[in-house]
């Protein structure tokens, strides 16, 4: 297989959890459909709850490989991609907030975004620091995150996310347990520096969603 | 480094110890039993660098009836040939004896020492000395001997001492004119030789010349006798230890000369270290799964935190670093400990079996408990890179 240099596009064709295999699926835009993300663009991928939507990141994050039909990156089919090679890709080309934020609850804030920063390198401190206050949980750097509250720990997980080179960031209902105003502060941010990397995002939401300029919605 | 205290949480110190006690036990017994069997061996092993390994000097049992009867005891041709078919014989080659006198002098400090002497000789395939240094041209005036070590012994703590003559070395034998006066029987015929000694023998309780000379010899000085009948033979065998040899050769009426003792220990000896090898490699092979067991017990209950860290990216390898530096330094640190404690000991008897001609090398053991280890700690990264890999696929 061919090393990725760059994902320009994410397309689906018949994709389908095996969950789903015998249930009729109404009106999907994403299941047994084609789809494609591209660079640059800005998607919400609405759905019920139970729709499968954390499915879908998983599956892009390749974390689950349960599914019907394809899914590649530009021409690949992610089936073929090695271990290892997912390892860089999830470094350097793919940013990713799980639902479940998956923070060590033992560790501070700042060192859980240590930990991804100090991976992929060229983060500076400094933005790390400007990140944390502009979502005003710069008091709470050295507090372990398994004591804050959701809320704080969803925004610890928005700046880790973003603490790393990507063509594409899929965001996870990344502003479920935040308030109007800090959920357009992390809109911009994630725009500002999605837009400076060139990148695509890809965000979920069952309600409450992110509040990102030029949106593409899209129903599961 | 965080990823370090993130991975070692829920390690437990107890389980830790454990495997480095099971894993020291282990590593200490085969280490001190492959360090003993070093030490001891050389006190039975009296291996003759000359002659080749795994050989039997046989004869017969001489009885009164000999004696009175005055028929020597000797092999028969049947004999031979029945002890050359038996499965556990590679070679039999027959010992022959001179057919004139000899007598043998040698100078020390300025005083003579004289005595009359005899030779023997065996096919000289039987001998491994280089060729140019044992053999002979027919007419040369050196020979080259082999001598039994007694004859040293005898000299240097019987004859010398009360002689009031320097005791002497092997080596500085070995490098003494050894005069020898050969003369047949009848007195008719004589020749003046020097023997140069190559070697001393613990097991070949005869003074050995090359078969060319005795041929040549025997031809020369002789006096035209049939040779006498064959009283020793020498045996190659395929294993010493072979339970068919002694019923055999006591039911012939045959007995092998030398200390068969020293044999006997020696396969104790071998015995006995099979035994405590078995018995520590087995504690070793049990430590080894208690150290498989804690360190699988240790990323199960850390399994989410590894799915975690493979999520953001980090490489399989780097996860799985601490377990295997963990790895690393327990097996370092039981290797360690036993080592020590092997040679702590053995400083409490080595002086005392090099007393008894003891004491060999201390490689042989240390390796023995190095590979033990490193196959321990290799066999255990590899199960944790398995494991790692398997976490990576939790959700698949």
């Amino acid at each position: 297989m061919e090393r990725i240099e760059r994902i320009e596009s994410i397309r689906l064709s018949g994709m389908l959890p095996k969950v789903f295999e015998n249930e009729p699926v109404a009106d999907s835009g994403v299941w047994r459909s084609d789809v494609e993300f591209r660079r640059g663009e800005h998607w919400l991928v609405e759905a019920a709850s139970g729709g499968g939507k954390s499915s879908l990141c998983a599956y892009i994050y390749g974390t689950r490989e349960d599914f019907l039909g394809s899914l590649r990156f530009n021409d690949v089919d992610v089936r073929d991609i090695p271990v290892a090679e997912w390892q860089r890709i999830r470094r350097s080309h793919i940013a990713y907030l799980p639902q479940e934020l998956a923070l060590f609850p033992e560790l501070t804030a700042l060192e859980n975004i240590r930990l991804k920063a100090s991976l992929t390198g060229g983060v500076p401190d400094s933005r790390i620091d400007g990140w944390m206050k502009e979502l005003g949980i710069d008091s709470r750097a050295d507090y372990p995150v398994g004591r804050m509250s959701i809320g704080q720990q969803q925004r610890v997980a928005i700046i880790r996310s973003l603490c790393q080179p990507f063509d594409f960031i899929i965001l996870d209902e990344p502003v479920s347990h935040l308030d109007p105003d800090n959920n357009r502060i992390a809109a911009r941010m994630i725009q500002r520096e999605a837009e400076r990397q060139g990148a695509g995002i890809i965000t979920t939401s069952v309600g409450n969603r992110l509040l990102l300029d030029n949106l593409k919605t899209i129903r599961l | 480094m965080i990823i370090n205290r993130l991975l070692r949480k829920n390690m437990s110190p107890a389980r830790i110890a454990g495997f480095v006690l099971s894993n020291f036990i282990g590593l200490a017994i085969v280490v001190a039993g492959v360090q003993f069997f070093c030490d001891v061996r050389s006190i039975y092993a009296d291996d003759d660098s000359f002659i080749r390994k795994d050989y039997l000097v046989v004869n017969k049992k001489v009885s009164s009836a000999n004696t009175v009867g005055g028929d020597a005891a000797v092999f028969s041709e049947d004999e031979i040939a029945d002890l050359s078919s038996q499965p556990w014989v590679r070679e039999v080659g027959r010992f022959r004896s001179v057919d004139y006198r000899v007598t043998a002098s040698v100078e020390a400090g300025g005083r003579g020492m004289s005595t009359y002497m005899f030779f023997e000789s065996i096919p000289s395939r039987f001998i491994d000395v280089a060729g140019s240094r044992w053999g002979y041209r027919p007419g040369s005036a050196e020979v080259p001997v082999i001598i039994s070590k007694d004859y040293l012994t005898l000299y240097n703590f019987g004859f010398a001492s009360s002689a009031g003559l320097p005791q002497l070395s092997e080596s500085l034998m070995g490098g003494m004119p050894l005069r020898l006066r050969i003369s047949s029987d009848d007195g008719s015929r004589s020749g003046e030789f020097s023997g140069r000694i190559v070697g001393f023998s613990n097991r070949l309780n005869t003074i050995l010349v090359p078969e060319e000379f005795m041929e040549w010899s025997n031809k020369e000085f002789g006096g035209g006798n049939q040779e006498p009948g064959t009283s020793r033979l020498i045996v190659d065998v395929s294993s010493p230890g072979d339970v068919a040899i002694a019923p055999y050769l006591e039911s012939r009426g045959m007995e092998v000369a030398g200390d068969k003792r020293a044999s006997q220990a020696s396969f104790l000896l071998n015995v006995a270290t099979g035994v405590i090898l078995g018995v520590g490699i087995v504690i070793t092979i049990l430590s080894f799964f208690i150290l498989m067991l804690s360190v699988s017990i240790l990323m199960e209950r850390n399994r989410e935190k590894i799915h975690t860290l493979l999520m953001l990216g980090y490489p399989l390898s780097e996860v799985g670093s601490p377990y295997r530096r963990m790895i690393a330094l327990t097996c370092v640190l039981a290797l360690t400990l036993s080592l020590g404690a092997v040679y702590g000991f053995r400083l409490t008897y080595i002086g005392q079996l090099e007393g008894l001609g003891g004491g060999g090398s201390v490689w042989p053991a240390i390796s023995a408990g190095a590979v033990l280890a490193i196959l321990t700690s290799v066999f255990n990264m590899v199960a944790v890179d398995r494991r790692i890999c398997g976490s990576w696929r939790l959700r698949r």
